[in-house]
Protein backbone atom coordinates (compact mmCIF):
# COMPACT_ATOMS: atom_id res chain seq x y z
CA UNK A 1 0.00 0.00 0.00
CA UNK A 2 2.77 2.40 0.01
CA UNK A 3 3.22 4.02 -2.94
CA UNK A 4 -0.52 4.13 -3.46
CA UNK A 5 -2.31 7.55 -2.60
CA UNK A 6 -5.50 6.78 -1.18
CA UNK A 7 -6.92 10.29 -1.30
CA UNK A 8 -6.69 9.42 -4.96
CA UNK A 9 -8.77 6.42 -4.33
CA UNK A 10 -11.20 8.50 -2.72
CA UNK A 11 -11.69 11.09 -4.89
CA UNK A 12 -12.04 8.95 -7.72
CA UNK A 13 -13.90 5.74 -6.58
CA UNK A 14 -17.32 5.62 -8.19
CA UNK A 15 -19.31 5.18 -5.21
CA UNK A 16 -20.32 8.35 -2.35
CA UNK A 17 -18.24 8.47 0.59
CA UNK A 18 -19.05 10.35 3.52
CA UNK A 19 -17.60 10.18 6.88
CA UNK A 20 -18.95 12.33 9.89
CA UNK A 21 -17.89 12.32 13.69
CA UNK A 22 -19.77 11.81 17.05
CA UNK A 23 -21.30 15.68 16.56
CA UNK A 24 -22.70 14.63 13.18
CA UNK A 25 -19.85 17.17 11.48
CA UNK A 26 -18.75 16.24 7.95
CA UNK A 27 -15.06 15.22 7.78
CA UNK A 28 -15.36 13.66 4.42
CA UNK A 29 -16.97 14.26 1.26
CA UNK A 30 -15.53 12.66 -1.75
CA UNK A 31 -15.95 13.86 -5.50
CA UNK A 32 -18.95 11.29 -6.18
CA UNK A 33 -20.46 12.98 -3.14
CA UNK A 34 -19.77 16.53 -4.76
CA UNK A 35 -20.99 15.63 -8.48
CA UNK A 36 -24.30 14.15 -7.16
CA UNK A 37 -25.41 16.43 -4.53
CA UNK A 38 -23.82 19.25 -6.10
CA UNK A 39 -22.43 20.95 -2.90
CA UNK A 40 -18.68 21.44 -3.04
CA UNK A 41 -16.15 19.98 -0.65
CA UNK A 42 -15.51 23.08 1.50
CA UNK A 43 -18.85 23.76 2.00
CA UNK A 44 -19.49 20.48 2.97
CA UNK A 45 -16.37 20.20 5.36
CA UNK A 46 -18.19 22.76 7.50
CA UNK A 47 -21.60 21.43 7.55
CA UNK A 48 -23.31 18.92 9.71
CA UNK A 49 -24.82 16.30 7.41
CA UNK A 50 -28.20 16.98 8.75
CA UNK A 51 -28.43 20.45 6.74
CA UNK A 52 -25.59 20.13 4.22
CA UNK A 53 -28.21 18.87 1.63
CA UNK A 54 -30.57 20.81 -0.36
CA UNK A 55 -32.92 18.80 1.33
CA UNK A 56 -33.11 17.34 4.61
CA UNK A 57 -32.13 13.44 4.43
CA UNK A 58 -34.55 11.29 5.68
CA UNK A 59 -35.44 10.65 9.24
CA UNK A 60 -34.89 6.80 8.59
CA UNK A 61 -31.43 8.09 7.89
CA UNK A 62 -30.57 10.36 10.84
CA UNK A 63 -31.70 7.96 12.76
CA UNK A 64 -29.56 5.03 11.37
CA UNK A 65 -26.48 7.44 11.43
CA UNK A 66 -27.22 8.13 15.29
CA UNK A 67 -27.74 4.36 16.13
CA UNK A 68 -24.03 3.69 14.37
CA UNK A 69 -22.37 6.58 16.15
CA UNK A 70 -23.98 5.35 19.67
CA UNK A 71 -23.59 1.35 19.56
CA UNK A 72 -21.29 1.12 16.92
CA UNK A 73 -23.00 -1.77 15.16
CA UNK A 74 -23.34 -1.29 11.38
CA UNK A 75 -26.53 -0.51 9.42
CA UNK A 76 -27.59 -1.01 5.61
CA UNK A 77 -30.44 1.10 4.13
CA UNK A 78 -31.66 -0.72 0.81
CA UNK A 79 -33.07 0.83 -1.68
CA UNK A 80 -36.25 -1.23 -1.21
CA UNK A 81 -37.38 0.50 1.94
CA UNK A 82 -35.95 3.64 1.84
CA UNK A 83 -36.04 5.13 -2.29
CA UNK A 84 -33.79 8.16 -2.20
CA UNK A 85 -32.94 8.82 1.64
CA UNK A 86 -30.69 11.79 0.85
CA UNK A 87 -30.62 14.50 -2.13
CA UNK A 88 -28.33 13.17 -4.25
CA UNK A 89 -29.31 13.49 -7.75
CA UNK A 90 -29.13 11.64 -11.72
CA UNK A 91 -26.91 13.17 -13.81
CA UNK A 92 -28.63 15.05 -16.43
CA UNK A 93 -28.56 18.26 -19.25
CA UNK A 94 -29.16 21.25 -17.03
CA UNK A 95 -31.84 22.48 -18.21
CA UNK A 96 -34.12 19.00 -17.12
CA UNK A 97 -35.84 18.64 -14.36
CA UNK A 98 -33.79 16.77 -11.60
CA UNK A 99 -34.55 13.48 -10.25
CA UNK A 100 -33.14 11.88 -7.30
CA UNK A 101 -31.01 9.00 -7.45
CA UNK A 102 -31.90 5.77 -6.10
CA UNK A 103 -29.54 4.85 -3.61
CA UNK A 104 -28.76 1.90 -1.55
CA UNK A 105 -26.21 2.94 1.88
CA UNK A 106 -23.98 1.30 4.23
CA UNK A 107 -22.80 2.86 7.34
CA UNK A 108 -20.19 1.48 9.37
CA UNK A 109 -18.37 2.43 12.61
CA UNK A 110 -14.92 3.87 12.46
CA UNK A 111 -12.61 3.57 14.96
CA UNK A 112 -11.01 7.43 15.47
CA UNK A 113 -7.12 7.90 16.80
CA UNK A 114 -8.73 10.57 19.33
CA UNK A 115 -10.99 7.84 20.15
CA UNK A 116 -14.26 9.74 19.24
CA UNK A 117 -16.89 7.66 17.22
CA UNK A 118 -17.13 8.19 13.39
CA UNK A 119 -19.04 6.91 10.77
CA UNK A 120 -18.23 6.16 7.14
CA UNK A 121 -21.39 6.59 5.11
CA UNK A 122 -20.88 4.38 1.93
CA UNK A 123 -23.68 5.13 -0.66
CA UNK A 124 -24.40 3.50 -4.09
CA UNK A 125 -26.62 4.35 -6.92
CA UNK A 126 -29.39 1.77 -7.19
CA UNK A 127 -30.10 2.91 -10.76
CA UNK A 128 -28.56 0.01 -13.10
CA UNK A 129 -29.50 -2.40 -10.85
CA UNK A 130 -33.30 -1.38 -10.73
CA UNK A 131 -33.02 -1.27 -15.00
CA UNK A 132 -31.85 -4.64 -15.10
CA UNK A 133 -34.72 -5.88 -12.23
CA UNK A 134 -37.41 -4.46 -14.67
CA UNK A 135 -35.95 -5.82 -17.25
CA UNK A 136 -35.81 -9.53 -15.93
CA UNK A 137 -39.28 -9.03 -14.00
CA UNK A 138 -40.94 -8.47 -17.40
CA UNK A 139 -38.96 -10.71 -19.65
CA UNK A 140 -40.17 -13.16 -17.01
CA UNK A 141 -43.60 -12.62 -17.10
CA UNK A 142 -43.84 -12.70 -20.94
CA UNK A 143 -42.14 -16.56 -20.14
CA UNK A 144 -44.92 -16.92 -17.74
CA UNK A 145 -47.20 -15.74 -20.07
CA UNK A 146 -46.29 -18.26 -23.13
CA UNK A 147 -45.45 -21.06 -21.01
CA UNK A 148 -49.74 -21.18 -20.42
CA UNK A 149 -50.62 -19.87 -23.73
CA UNK A 150 -51.44 -22.13 -26.80
CA UNK A 151 -49.23 -20.68 -29.60
CA UNK A 152 -51.42 -20.89 -32.46
CA UNK A 153 -55.14 -19.97 -30.78
CA UNK A 154 -53.85 -17.36 -28.38
CA UNK A 155 -56.07 -18.82 -25.74
CA UNK A 156 -54.58 -20.97 -22.73
CA UNK A 157 -52.65 -24.46 -22.92
CA UNK A 158 -53.69 -27.84 -21.77
CA UNK A 159 -50.84 -27.13 -18.71
CA UNK A 160 -52.06 -23.68 -18.06
CA UNK A 161 -55.94 -25.56 -17.50
CA UNK A 162 -54.48 -29.21 -15.61
CA UNK A 163 -52.82 -26.59 -13.01
CA UNK A 164 -56.20 -24.23 -12.97
CA UNK A 165 -58.36 -27.35 -12.61
CA UNK A 166 -57.09 -28.90 -10.20
CA UNK A 167 -57.42 -25.49 -7.98
CA UNK A 168 -60.99 -24.85 -9.03
CA UNK A 169 -62.14 -27.93 -7.91
CA UNK A 170 -60.87 -27.33 -4.38
CA UNK A 171 -62.67 -24.44 -4.57
CA UNK A 172 -65.33 -26.10 -5.40
CA UNK A 173 -65.71 -28.49 -2.69
CA UNK A 174 -64.76 -26.08 0.03
CA UNK A 175 -67.18 -23.79 -0.92
CA UNK A 176 -69.76 -26.24 -2.12
CA UNK A 177 -70.48 -24.97 -5.07
CA UNK A 178 -70.68 -26.72 -8.29
CA UNK A 179 -68.19 -26.87 -11.01
CA UNK A 180 -69.07 -27.76 -15.01
CA UNK A 181 -66.52 -29.26 -17.29
CA UNK A 182 -67.48 -29.13 -21.19
CA UNK A 183 -64.82 -31.04 -23.53
CA UNK A 184 -65.19 -29.63 -27.36
CA UNK A 185 -64.26 -31.72 -30.94
CA UNK A 186 -64.50 -30.40 -33.93
CA UNK A 187 -66.51 -32.65 -36.17
CA UNK A 188 -64.76 -34.39 -39.40
CA UNK A 189 -61.82 -32.07 -38.58
CA UNK A 190 -58.96 -34.33 -40.30
CA UNK A 191 -61.61 -34.84 -43.20
CA UNK A 192 -61.37 -31.08 -42.95
CA UNK A 193 -57.24 -31.02 -42.83
CA UNK A 194 -57.06 -33.39 -46.12
CA UNK A 195 -59.55 -31.34 -47.82
CA UNK A 196 -58.87 -27.47 -47.16
CA UNK A 197 -54.87 -28.03 -45.92
CA UNK A 198 -53.11 -27.41 -43.15
CA UNK A 199 -53.34 -23.48 -43.35
CA UNK A 200 -57.06 -23.63 -43.18
CA UNK A 201 -57.27 -25.73 -40.57
CA UNK A 202 -55.05 -23.34 -38.03
CA UNK A 203 -57.42 -20.57 -39.68
CA UNK A 204 -60.64 -22.69 -38.27
CA UNK A 205 -59.07 -23.70 -35.01
CA UNK A 206 -58.43 -20.00 -34.73
CA UNK A 207 -62.14 -19.19 -35.17
CA UNK A 208 -63.38 -21.64 -32.86
CA UNK A 209 -61.32 -21.17 -29.98
CA UNK A 210 -62.16 -17.11 -30.15
CA UNK A 211 -65.82 -17.95 -30.45
CA UNK A 212 -65.67 -20.26 -27.80
CA UNK A 213 -64.03 -17.55 -26.20
CA UNK A 214 -66.06 -15.11 -26.36
CA UNK A 215 -69.03 -16.58 -24.54
CA UNK A 216 -67.69 -16.42 -21.71
CA UNK A 217 -68.15 -13.53 -19.37
CA UNK A 218 -66.92 -14.23 -15.55
CA UNK A 219 -63.05 -14.01 -14.91
CA UNK A 220 -62.81 -17.48 -13.14
CA UNK A 221 -64.40 -19.14 -16.44
CA UNK A 222 -61.06 -20.77 -18.40
CA UNK A 223 -60.94 -21.96 -22.08
CA UNK A 224 -58.23 -24.05 -23.36
CA UNK A 225 -56.82 -25.93 -26.14
CA UNK A 226 -56.69 -30.01 -25.09
CA UNK A 227 -55.58 -31.01 -27.85
CA UNK A 228 -55.16 -31.08 -32.03
CA UNK A 229 -58.35 -30.02 -32.41
CA UNK A 230 -60.22 -30.56 -28.62
CA UNK A 231 -60.69 -27.89 -26.63
CA UNK A 232 -61.85 -27.72 -22.63
CA UNK A 233 -63.79 -25.12 -20.40
CA UNK A 234 -64.12 -25.11 -16.90
CA UNK A 235 -66.87 -23.50 -15.43
CA UNK A 236 -66.78 -22.30 -11.63
CA UNK A 237 -70.35 -22.24 -9.87
CA UNK A 238 -72.50 -23.50 -13.01
CA UNK A 239 -75.20 -26.17 -12.29
CA UNK A 240 -76.17 -29.24 -14.48
CA UNK A 241 -79.04 -27.30 -16.05
CA UNK A 242 -77.30 -24.11 -16.74
CA UNK A 243 -74.30 -25.96 -18.15
CA UNK A 244 -76.68 -28.41 -19.94
CA UNK A 245 -77.68 -25.01 -22.49
CA UNK A 246 -74.32 -23.17 -21.84
CA UNK A 247 -73.37 -26.29 -23.82
CA UNK A 248 -75.95 -25.56 -26.83
CA UNK A 249 -75.17 -21.99 -26.79
CA UNK A 250 -71.32 -22.97 -27.38
CA UNK A 251 -72.44 -25.41 -30.51
CA UNK A 252 -74.41 -22.63 -31.68
CA UNK A 253 -72.12 -20.21 -31.85
CA UNK A 254 -69.42 -22.11 -33.73
CA UNK A 255 -72.25 -23.26 -36.12
CA UNK A 256 -73.49 -19.56 -36.44
CA UNK A 257 -70.08 -18.93 -37.63
CA UNK A 258 -71.16 -21.41 -41.06
CA UNK A 259 -67.28 -21.66 -42.05
CA UNK A 260 -67.53 -23.95 -44.90
CA UNK A 261 -66.74 -28.01 -44.62
CA UNK A 262 -67.38 -29.87 -47.85
CA UNK A 263 -66.25 -32.92 -46.35
CA UNK A 264 -68.33 -32.85 -43.35
CA UNK A 265 -70.88 -36.21 -43.16
CA UNK A 266 -73.35 -34.58 -41.42
CA UNK A 267 -73.60 -31.08 -42.92
CA UNK A 268 -71.92 -28.89 -45.31
CA UNK A 269 -69.87 -26.32 -42.38
CA UNK A 270 -68.42 -27.06 -39.47
CA UNK A 271 -70.06 -28.10 -36.53
CA UNK A 272 -68.95 -29.54 -33.15
CA UNK A 273 -69.42 -32.36 -30.75
CA UNK A 274 -69.67 -31.25 -27.04
CA UNK A 275 -69.45 -33.22 -23.49
CA UNK A 276 -70.71 -31.74 -20.56
CA UNK A 277 -70.29 -33.23 -16.77
CA UNK A 278 -71.28 -30.79 -13.63
CA UNK A 279 -69.67 -31.67 -10.42
CA UNK A 280 -71.96 -30.82 -7.13
CA UNK A 281 -72.48 -32.00 -3.58
CA UNK A 282 -74.40 -35.29 -5.02
CA UNK A 283 -71.54 -36.35 -6.80
CA UNK A 284 -68.99 -36.86 -3.93
CA UNK A 285 -65.75 -38.74 -4.23
CA UNK A 286 -66.08 -38.83 -7.81
CA UNK A 287 -64.39 -35.22 -8.07
CA UNK A 288 -61.24 -36.88 -9.84
CA UNK A 289 -63.12 -38.54 -12.73
CA UNK A 290 -65.27 -34.98 -14.00
CA UNK A 291 -62.97 -34.12 -16.78
CA UNK A 292 -63.13 -38.18 -17.51
CA UNK A 293 -66.67 -37.90 -17.72
CA UNK A 294 -67.06 -35.14 -20.02
CA UNK A 295 -64.56 -37.27 -22.41
CA UNK A 296 -66.90 -40.21 -22.00
CA UNK A 297 -70.04 -37.80 -22.95
CA UNK A 298 -67.82 -36.39 -25.52
CA UNK A 299 -67.75 -39.84 -26.95
CA UNK A 300 -71.32 -40.49 -27.02
CA UNK A 301 -72.15 -37.02 -28.34
CA UNK A 302 -70.09 -38.79 -31.53
CA UNK A 303 -71.89 -41.48 -31.21
CA UNK A 304 -74.86 -40.39 -31.23
CA UNK A 305 -74.14 -38.12 -34.80
CA UNK A 306 -71.88 -35.70 -34.13
CA UNK A 307 -73.17 -31.62 -33.82
CA UNK A 308 -74.87 -32.24 -30.54
CA UNK A 309 -74.38 -32.12 -26.57
CA UNK A 310 -74.54 -34.72 -24.68
CA UNK A 311 -74.54 -34.72 -20.78
CA UNK A 312 -73.25 -37.32 -18.78
CA UNK A 313 -74.23 -37.82 -14.82
CA UNK A 314 -70.84 -37.79 -12.67
CA UNK A 315 -72.25 -40.11 -10.00
CA UNK A 316 -73.45 -42.41 -12.93
CA UNK A 317 -70.16 -42.14 -14.87
CA UNK A 318 -68.37 -43.37 -11.79
CA UNK A 319 -70.62 -46.49 -11.25
CA UNK A 320 -70.09 -47.56 -15.05
CA UNK A 321 -66.42 -47.14 -14.45
CA UNK A 322 -66.40 -49.22 -11.64
CA UNK A 323 -68.50 -52.09 -13.24
CA UNK A 324 -66.29 -52.56 -16.07
CA UNK B 1 -23.32 -27.79 31.23
CA UNK B 2 -25.39 -25.68 30.96
CA UNK B 3 -24.12 -22.31 32.15
CA UNK B 4 -26.90 -20.24 32.08
CA UNK B 5 -29.19 -20.47 35.19
CA UNK B 6 -32.80 -19.29 35.13
CA UNK B 7 -31.54 -16.19 36.75
CA UNK B 8 -29.38 -15.93 33.36
CA UNK B 9 -32.38 -16.53 30.74
CA UNK B 10 -34.73 -14.14 32.85
CA UNK B 11 -32.75 -11.44 32.74
CA UNK B 12 -31.52 -12.37 28.95
CA UNK B 13 -35.33 -12.34 28.14
CA UNK B 14 -35.70 -9.12 29.60
CA UNK B 15 -32.85 -7.75 27.61
CA UNK B 16 -34.16 -8.65 24.51
CA UNK B 17 -37.84 -7.56 24.80
CA UNK B 18 -35.99 -3.99 25.19
CA UNK B 19 -34.54 -4.44 22.05
CA UNK B 20 -37.52 -6.39 20.63
CA UNK B 21 -39.50 -3.15 21.53
CA UNK B 22 -36.69 -0.38 20.08
CA UNK B 23 -36.66 -2.81 16.33
CA UNK B 24 -40.32 -2.42 16.35
CA UNK B 25 -40.23 1.35 17.17
CA UNK B 26 -37.36 1.48 13.68
CA UNK B 27 -39.80 -0.91 11.51
CA UNK B 28 -43.07 0.84 12.53
CA UNK B 29 -41.06 4.24 11.27
CA UNK B 30 -40.27 2.55 7.71
CA UNK B 31 -43.12 0.76 7.54
CA UNK B 32 -45.62 3.48 8.16
CA UNK B 33 -47.78 1.58 10.38
CA UNK B 34 -47.55 -0.10 14.09
CA UNK B 35 -45.26 -2.94 14.16
CA UNK B 36 -45.12 -5.07 17.34
CA UNK B 37 -42.71 -7.82 18.33
CA UNK B 38 -41.93 -9.55 21.27
CA UNK B 39 -40.04 -12.29 22.60
CA UNK B 40 -42.36 -14.82 24.06
CA UNK B 41 -39.13 -17.84 24.83
CA UNK B 42 -35.80 -17.92 25.27
CA UNK B 43 -34.28 -21.19 25.70
CA UNK B 44 -30.58 -22.61 25.60
CA UNK B 45 -29.48 -25.51 23.42
CA UNK B 46 -26.48 -27.74 23.24
CA UNK B 47 -25.42 -27.05 19.56
CA UNK B 48 -25.17 -30.99 19.12
CA UNK B 49 -28.90 -31.14 20.51
CA UNK B 50 -30.01 -28.30 18.18
CA UNK B 51 -32.16 -29.54 15.48
CA UNK B 52 -35.40 -28.87 13.56
CA UNK B 53 -37.03 -29.20 16.66
CA UNK B 54 -35.62 -26.56 18.65
CA UNK B 55 -37.43 -24.31 15.89
CA UNK B 56 -40.49 -25.83 16.20
CA UNK B 57 -41.63 -24.64 12.78
CA UNK B 58 -41.94 -26.81 9.38
CA UNK B 59 -41.10 -24.17 6.95
CA UNK B 60 -38.33 -26.25 4.21
CA UNK B 61 -36.63 -22.77 3.87
CA UNK B 62 -35.58 -20.09 5.38
CA UNK B 63 -34.41 -16.44 4.61
CA UNK B 64 -31.47 -16.22 7.20
CA UNK B 65 -29.75 -12.76 7.93
CA UNK B 66 -26.65 -13.24 10.06
CA UNK B 67 -23.88 -11.14 11.67
CA UNK B 68 -20.46 -11.72 13.58
CA UNK B 69 -20.88 -9.95 17.39
CA UNK B 70 -17.33 -9.42 18.73
CA UNK B 71 -16.72 -7.68 21.91
CA UNK B 72 -16.32 -9.08 25.81
CA UNK B 73 -18.00 -11.82 23.96
CA UNK B 74 -18.07 -13.78 20.37
CA UNK B 75 -21.72 -14.73 18.91
CA UNK B 76 -22.87 -15.11 15.19
CA UNK B 77 -26.48 -14.07 15.36
CA UNK B 78 -28.44 -15.65 12.91
CA UNK B 79 -32.43 -14.40 12.29
CA UNK B 80 -34.71 -17.02 10.79
CA UNK B 81 -37.68 -15.55 8.00
CA UNK B 82 -39.75 -17.94 7.64
CA UNK B 83 -41.11 -18.58 4.11
CA UNK B 84 -44.73 -18.20 4.59
CA UNK B 85 -45.11 -15.90 7.17
CA UNK B 86 -42.25 -12.97 7.76
CA UNK B 87 -42.37 -13.11 3.77
CA UNK B 88 -45.69 -11.95 3.22
CA UNK B 89 -44.33 -9.09 5.15
CA UNK B 90 -41.39 -8.19 3.21
CA UNK B 91 -43.61 -8.64 -0.26
CA UNK B 92 -46.56 -6.53 1.68
CA UNK B 93 -44.33 -3.70 1.96
CA UNK B 94 -42.86 -4.00 -1.51
CA UNK B 95 -45.87 -5.06 -2.98
CA UNK B 96 -44.68 -7.60 -4.64
CA UNK B 97 -45.40 -11.53 -5.13
CA UNK B 98 -42.43 -13.94 -5.66
CA UNK B 99 -41.01 -16.94 -4.07
CA UNK B 100 -38.30 -16.95 -1.65
CA UNK B 101 -36.53 -18.57 -4.46
CA UNK B 102 -37.49 -15.67 -6.34
CA UNK B 103 -36.34 -13.05 -3.97
CA UNK B 104 -34.63 -10.64 -6.32
CA UNK B 105 -31.52 -8.16 -5.06
CA UNK B 106 -34.35 -5.67 -4.04
CA UNK B 107 -36.17 -7.92 -1.65
CA UNK B 108 -33.08 -9.65 -0.70
CA UNK B 109 -31.56 -6.51 0.51
CA UNK B 110 -34.70 -5.59 2.21
CA UNK B 111 -34.65 -8.95 4.18
CA UNK B 112 -30.40 -8.13 5.03
CA UNK B 113 -31.80 -4.54 6.55
CA UNK B 114 -34.80 -6.11 8.19
CA UNK B 115 -33.07 -8.78 9.90
CA UNK B 116 -30.00 -6.15 10.36
CA UNK B 117 -32.34 -3.78 12.58
CA UNK B 118 -33.81 -6.36 14.59
CA UNK B 119 -30.44 -7.64 15.22
CA UNK B 120 -28.74 -4.52 16.20
CA UNK B 121 -31.64 -3.46 18.06
CA UNK B 122 -31.57 -6.87 20.47
CA UNK B 123 -27.54 -6.52 20.70
CA UNK B 124 -27.49 -3.00 21.17
CA UNK B 125 -30.19 -3.69 24.06
CA UNK B 126 -27.67 -5.98 25.70
CA UNK B 127 -25.01 -3.63 25.08
CA UNK B 128 -26.77 -0.91 27.06
CA UNK B 129 -28.02 -2.95 29.63
CA UNK B 130 -24.62 -4.90 30.32
CA UNK B 131 -22.58 -1.66 30.03
CA UNK B 132 -20.57 -3.31 27.34
CA UNK B 133 -19.89 -2.52 23.41
CA UNK B 134 -19.56 -5.06 20.82
CA UNK B 135 -18.38 -4.55 17.33
CA UNK B 136 -20.38 -6.41 14.43
CA UNK B 137 -19.43 -7.71 10.51
CA UNK B 138 -22.27 -6.26 8.29
CA UNK B 139 -24.82 -8.47 7.21
CA UNK B 140 -25.14 -10.90 5.05
CA UNK B 141 -28.52 -12.68 3.56
CA UNK B 142 -28.50 -16.38 1.95
CA UNK B 143 -31.32 -18.92 1.07
CA UNK B 144 -31.01 -21.90 3.55
CA UNK B 145 -32.97 -25.10 4.75
CA UNK B 146 -33.36 -25.81 8.50
CA UNK B 147 -30.80 -28.58 7.81
CA UNK B 148 -28.07 -26.70 6.69
CA UNK B 149 -29.10 -23.87 9.31
CA UNK B 150 -28.21 -26.73 11.84
CA UNK B 151 -25.17 -28.45 10.08
CA UNK B 152 -23.84 -24.86 10.51
CA UNK B 153 -24.15 -24.63 14.28
CA UNK B 154 -23.69 -28.72 15.00
CA UNK B 155 -20.51 -28.66 12.99
CA UNK B 156 -19.00 -25.72 15.08
CA UNK B 157 -16.82 -27.32 18.12
CA UNK B 158 -16.13 -23.88 19.03
CA UNK B 159 -19.34 -22.69 19.94
CA UNK B 160 -21.27 -25.55 21.72
CA UNK B 161 -24.41 -23.47 22.76
CA UNK B 162 -26.63 -21.88 21.05
CA UNK B 163 -29.26 -19.64 22.23
CA UNK B 164 -33.06 -19.68 21.12
CA UNK B 165 -35.24 -16.65 21.15
CA UNK B 166 -38.68 -16.79 19.58
CA UNK B 167 -40.17 -13.69 18.14
CA UNK B 168 -42.90 -12.66 17.72
CA UNK B 169 -44.05 -10.06 14.62
CA UNK B 170 -47.33 -8.35 14.13
CA UNK B 171 -47.91 -5.07 11.19
CA UNK B 172 -51.52 -4.03 12.95
CA UNK B 173 -53.12 -2.82 10.24
CA UNK B 174 -52.31 -5.55 7.56
CA UNK B 175 -52.92 -8.35 9.95
CA UNK B 176 -50.00 -9.63 8.80
CA UNK B 177 -47.98 -11.87 11.14
CA UNK B 178 -44.47 -13.86 11.42
CA UNK B 179 -42.34 -15.88 13.53
CA UNK B 180 -38.83 -14.94 13.89
CA UNK B 181 -36.44 -17.14 15.11
CA UNK B 182 -32.69 -16.03 16.42
CA UNK B 183 -29.79 -18.39 16.80
CA UNK B 184 -27.04 -16.93 18.86
CA UNK B 185 -24.08 -19.07 18.95
CA UNK B 186 -21.88 -18.10 21.69
CA UNK B 187 -18.24 -19.96 22.23
CA UNK B 188 -17.90 -17.61 25.07
CA UNK B 189 -21.97 -18.25 26.38
CA UNK B 190 -19.49 -18.39 29.90
CA UNK B 191 -18.02 -15.34 29.37
CA UNK B 192 -21.53 -14.10 28.65
CA UNK B 193 -22.79 -15.81 31.75
CA UNK B 194 -19.79 -13.69 33.86
CA UNK B 195 -21.40 -10.17 32.14
CA UNK B 196 -24.87 -10.86 33.24
CA UNK B 197 -23.77 -11.78 36.52
CA UNK B 198 -21.93 -8.54 37.00
CA UNK B 199 -25.40 -6.72 36.10
CA UNK B 200 -27.26 -8.50 38.38
CA UNK B 201 -24.69 -7.68 40.76
CA UNK B 202 -25.43 -4.42 40.19
CA UNK B 203 -28.79 -4.04 40.25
Amino acid sequence: MKSINLEAIISSINMGLIVVDSEENILLWNDWVVKHSEVTSSQALTAKISNVFQDAPSAAFLSALKSVLTYGLPVVLSNALHRSPLALYVPSDKHLEKTRMHLAITMTHLPDANRKSCCLIQISDSSTSIKREKMLRSHSEILKRDATTDSLTGIYNRRFFDEHYKMALGQATRQKLPLSVFMIDIDFFKEYNDYYGHPSGDKTLIKVASALKAQLSRSTDVVARYGGEEFILMLPNMSEEHAISFADKLRLAIWDIAIPHLKSRISQQVSVSIGVSTYDQRSEGAMLSLVDAADAALYKAKQNGRNQVFYAQLSEFKANKEKS
Amino acid sequence: MNTLTELHLDALTEVFNVGAGRAAASLSEIVGDEVKLSVPSIEIKKSSEADTSVIELNSARFGAVSQQFSGPFEAEAILLFTEDHALEIVRDMMGSQMSIEELAEFEQEAMCELGNIILNACLSAMADMLKISLNSSLPSYKIATTDEIFQGICNSSDQPYVLVLHIDLTIEKRHSEGHLIFLLSSMSLHKLGIQIDRFLGSI
